[in-house]
């Protein structure tokens, strides 16, 4: 099953990117790096699953070779990404929210005093 | 602890990164106070160079890794569990250039920055900028590395759109920001797929196992992994967004895009190509840096031709330059690695004191127009100088360093040639000769347009500059005339040292996971090596072309003053524009020739090429990141097909 996670996270990650190559409104690029950074996340966190592995929280004493568990590096690294991702989508929307002021469209085809 | 323990330098890598953002933070909490905040950065940038100075002599002269465990926690059992920061002669190399870098920008930025809002602000994510790139030079941990490429990305866009009321500042921000996410992404996935494949995030453990555990998986990873610091170096096919970025930021922090973002790249490039996949035997892996080299020095140097910004236009030249960079860096042999290497420490300095120019001249004029400035050169003494020290670098005319550096390009590319015997090679010798001559054409066409030429009305009451921004910009030239004059020295104490830390992969795996690992885990994979040939390298003697210079300059001060010299006059004293220098039969006022057409000839004889260029360079964030996932796609296929 874990198979058809990985198949998700990359079909996630493509759509994201054809969202952000096709779509011409700033909002949808926005939505378009979020849905790329879903994939990546769901990605991280099948790489770290081991089938009918308990939750990674023991004592050093509880601890023994026997115990089985996911994991637990690929979930802290979620945890960072999904701030990231966080942050990636405020900070775009804010620079949105500006461009919105400044331009008065949120067509990119419109946006584009710097060429060539 | 003892207090003595705290100044072991083995510590000092970790205090570099450390204080930056420390000095971000209590920014944040004190910036307020203009003496506090000035005072905070000041400390906090010339502590993190001080620390890094320190590590020369370990490190650079007597050949030590640093192998730092946060927290102690080091290697168990085979694995390495803890976070590392690892320390050669090439990461030192790279923080070396970097501090300095933030230190003169920072120094400049005093002066630079007193008259915009939100100054607390821009200092805040200055130094996240600094810490960041900082910090992924000197970390040996993975994800590390992309927790810092993600730092200073998001302190660099958000620098980029600092002065939010500059023409097209935020929107060169937003194309930043969405390309370098798909980079940032890129580089993400190719970690994860190499930590399912070795269960390590480390970067020595890594570099052991991957080489001889080579399969799809690992492939696509290296594809990501390229790709994704490709974007943070701006090669072509991501040049846009570095002409964007640095034209739009402040010009301190346009020093920091381009000395330092791009360096952070290709650095991520050579840990990639020469330490993790250890792909550099193969030919076709030299061809294909070489090649992404000579198609961004060409292409970028040609687009800064048709430029009329003034710091877009040195944003093209700079990538032009890391082309060089990658190029020598991608021939593999000792030679090269240092030209590189070389050239990569004289763009920092050259392209830092251009930018800080071009914002002394926006600073004074409001303008970076090529085509409405004309004639500071009276009005702004120093600043010409030092502009022309760094025109003169950058354009490879002796005694300056651009010189030096590009001849060991040239050298070792046909070093190169004739050793394997394969033409293509004297190739990128001619590119890169011929990359240079425009260069220098194109700078003839900046100091024409900007500093001589006709001084425009409205410019009448220009004054220079203050003395702190002319003293940072002073520290470049001194470095730039520097570098130039001993290049012996540059070599044989900064570069080769780097150079070999390259060609010694062993070393660096068995400084942190423990002597004898890289045998046992690497097996037969032999690491990437190189003849360490430097006899074909005829160093030149930069002493008595100074003379020869001097001599000049004195001569023409000699005639100028005796009064044999007819003071041209201006163009206002002619009564008659017939005089003036024009197109052809055009009406007399469309007839001057404005310092940015000065080459009209040669454009116009090239004019397909260039409104071809000027097309594709659509400005549309949709076409950019369509260039990145084509470029993704091509190198994976490469990849796949060359491993």
């Amino acid at each position: 099953m874990i198979m058809f996670n990985y198949i998700a996270s990359f079909f996630l990650i493509a759509l994201g990117f054809y969202t952000i190559i096709t779509k011409y409104n700033l909002v949808k690029t926005v939505i378009g790096l979020s849905i790329a950074d879903y994939g990546v996340n769901l990605l991280i966190i099948s790489v770290g699953y081991n089938p009918g592995g308990t939750a990674p929280i023991y004592t050093l004493g509880e601890l023994t070779s026997a115990s089985y568990f996911v994991d637990p590096i690929p979930q802290a690294l979620t945890l960072t990404s999904i701030v990231i991702g966080a942050c990636v989508t405020a900070m775009s929307l804010s620079l949105v929210m500006k461009l919105h002021e400044s331009y008065g469209t949120l067509d990119t085809r419109e946006i584009r005093r710097l060429r060539g | 602890m003892s207090f003595a323990n705290f100044l072991d330098y083995h510590h000092f890598p970790v205090y570099s990164i450390m204080v930056l953002f420390l000095g971000a933070f209590l920014i944040v909490l004190f910036g307020k106070n203009k003496f506090m905040r000035n005072l905070l950065a000041f400390l906090a940038v010339s502590i993190s160079l001080a620390c890094i100075v320190a590590l020369v002599k370990p490190v650079m002269l007597d050949g030590e890794i640093i192998a730092y465990w946060m927290g102690n926690r080091a290697v168990a059992g085979g694995y390495a569990i803890g976070i590392a920061l690892e320390v050669d002669a090439l990461s030192l190399f790279f923080a070396l250039l970097i501090s300095t870098a933030v230190f003169v920008s920072g120094i400049y930025s005093l002066q630079y920055m007193e008259h915009d809002n939100n100054v607390p602000e821009y200092y805040t994510l200055f130094l996240m900028l600094s810490g960041g790139v900082i910090g992924l030079v000197l970390s040996g941990d993975i994800f590390n590395m992309f927790i810092m490429v993600e730092i200073l990305t998001f302190a660099a866009v958000a620098l980029t759109a600092f002065r939010n009321k500059a023409h097209g500042a935020l929107e060169a921000a937003f194309k930043y920001l969405v390309v370098g996410c798909i980079g940032s992404t890129c580089i993400l996935v190719g970690i994860i797929m190499l930590y399912a494949q070795a269960h390590t995030l480390n970067f020595a453990q890594l570099s052991a196992v991957i080489p001889g555990n080579m399969n799809n998986a690992t492939k696509l990873a290296f594809a990501l992994l390229f790709v994704g610091f490709g974007t943070k170096a701006f090669i072509v096919p991501f040049h846009p967004l570095a002409a964007d970025a640095h034209g739009a930021a402040p010009a301190s922090i346009s020093v920091l895009i381009s000395g330092v973002l791009t360096k952070s790249g290709i650095y991520g490039l050579i840990r990639l190509t020469y330490f993790l996949f250890q792909t550099m035997n193969l030919g076709t892996f030299q061809f294909l840096l070489v090649f992404i080299g000579s198609v961004s020095m060409f292409v970028c140097v040609t687009m800064a031709l048709a430029q009329h910004d003034f710091k877009r236009l040195l944003a093209f030249h700079s990538i032009s330059q890391i082309g060089y960079v990658l190029a020598a860096v991608g021939l593999c042999t000792g030679l090269g690695f240092s030209a590189g290497l070389y050239h990569a420490m004289n763009h920092t300095l050259f392209k830092g004191l251009l930018f800080l120019c071009a914002g002394a001249v926006l600073h004074q004029t409001g303008t970076t127009n090529l085509d409405e400035l004309g004639g500071l050169s009276k009005k702004m003494p120093w600043t010409t100088g030092l502009f022309l020290v760094g025109a003169f670098s950058i354009s490879g005319l002796p005694p300056f360093n651009g010189f030096a550096s590009k001849w060991m390009v040239y050298q070792a590319a046909y070093q190169k040639a004739s050793e394997t015997g394969n033409i293509g090679f004297l190739f990128v010798t001619l590119i890169a000769l011929v990359t240079s001559v425009l260069t220098l054409a194109s700078f003839v066409k900046v100091s024409q347009s900007v500093f001589f030429g006709r001084l425009p009305a409205k410019y009448e009451n220009v004054k220079e500059v203050k003395g702190g921004m002319i003293f940072a910009m002073c520290l470049f030239a001194i470095l730039c005339v520097v570098t130039g004059l001993f290049p012996s020295a540059v070599t044989k104490y900064l570069t080769e040292p780097a150079a070999r830390a390259v060609f010694s992969v062993v070393n660096y795996i068995d400084a942190a996971m423990g002597t004898g690992y890289a045998a046992s885990a690497m097996g037969e994979n032999l690491p990437v090596v190189a003849s360490f040939n430097f006899n074909e390298l005829g160093y030149w003697s930069p002493i008595s072309w100074l003379l020869i210079l001097c001599i000049a300059l004195l001569a023409v001060t000699i005639v100028a003053v005796s009064g044999k010299y007819d003071k041209v006059s201006e163009s206002s004293e002619i009564a008659d524009s017939k005089y003036d220098l024009f197109f052809g039969g055009e009406k007399s006022v469309y007839s001057q020739v404005g310092g940015g057409d000065l080459f009209w000839g040669f454009k116009h004889n090239w004019r397909h090429y260039f409104s071809f260029m000027h097309d594709l360079h659509s400005g549309i964030v949709n076409d950019y990141s369509l260039w990145a996932i084509v470029a993704l796609a091509i190198v994976t296929l490469f990849i796949q097909i060359v491993l």
